[in-house]
């Protein structure tokens, strides 16, 4: 008579350690490789430059969408306008440094309106924000 | 009477830490970014043609509707740009270059012309938009 073993021996549980060493890897990756910064609410393509000139600013920053209008926080205005809406801005804050981030697709003429906008408020100068060019 | 004790180590669970470990990774993977951004710093153009000193040497380079460059009039490729800006400046450290926009012109040939200008040693340089240009 055959003999069949009365029960199989249970199949081992696959070892976590693999898993943990990967999970960390990638843990430590995102860690250094990573900034934290707040994302914008506004979704803009920058345009690429080679340019930096070390001067970012983080007061104010005015968005300028793909279609011509200009964000300012949560406000949207007219690339005419928005100068006069950010003058009392401008003083209350009292900053004069003034980035933009304007999609690389929006029309040039909506941005020289709004520099030269910025002018009559009294900003003389501004940072256009561009994306690194490999 | 007593059985002697059993002395055998328990293994620590390993899952709240794999539960823990996932978490972090998770958060550093949507909340980190890896684009890199610079700005360059432009000055705002004068509204009124007042400000504007005529007698110097001016070199123009105008943005047409379709995103190409033209130098005085003359059609000029991008790579060429910041090497014909430096020509026609002829090491004049007074000269302008004046970047003129039409209408259906993008903001990204707009920052690809004052950076040619930039690179080619210009100390000023300006921009006015135009509805057409010939």
């Amino acid at each position: 008579m055959i003999e069949f073993d009365e029960a199989r021996p249970r199949r081992p549980y696959e070892s976590v350690v693999p898993l943990i060493n990967v999970v960390f890897l990638l843990l430590v990756f995102f860690l250094l490789a990573g900034t934290l910064q707040p994302t914008d609410d506004i979704d803009v393509d920058l345009p690429v430059g080679q340019v930096d000139d070390k001067r970012a600013s983080e007061d104010v920053i005015l968005y300028v969408e793909a279609d011509g209008f200009v964000y300012l926080g949560e406000t949207v205005m007219s690339a005419d306008l928005a100068p006069y809406m950010l003058r009392k801005f401008l003083d209350e804050k009292g900053v004069f440094d003034v980035s933009i981030k304007a999609d690389e697709k929006a029309p040039a003429h909506e941005l020289i309106k709004l520099m030269e906008g910025l002018r009559n408020v009294g900003v003389r100068e501004v940072n256009l924000v561009t994306e690194q060019s490999e | 009477m007593f059985d002697a004790p059993v002395h055998k180590k328990r293994i620590v669970s390993l899952t709240p830490l794999i539960d823990v470990v996932f978490l972090l990774l998770i958060f550093f993977m949507l909340a980190s970014s890896f684009l890199q951004t610079q700005s360059i710093a432009v000055l705002t153009p004068a509204p009124n043609p007042e400000e504007v000193e005529t007698d110097r040497h001016v070199v123009e380079v105008w943005i047409m509707n379709d995103g190409s460059f033209r130098l005085d009039g003359d059609p000029v490729t991008p790579d060429m740009l910041a090497d014909g800006i430096r020509r026609k400046l002829g090491g004049d450290p007074e000269a302008v270059v004046s970047i003129l926009a039409e209408k259906q012109a993008a903001v990204q040939p707009l920052i690809s012309a004052m950076e040619a200008a930039r690179n080619a040693g210009a100390q000023s340089i300006g921009t006015s938009r135009v509805e057409a240009l010939r």
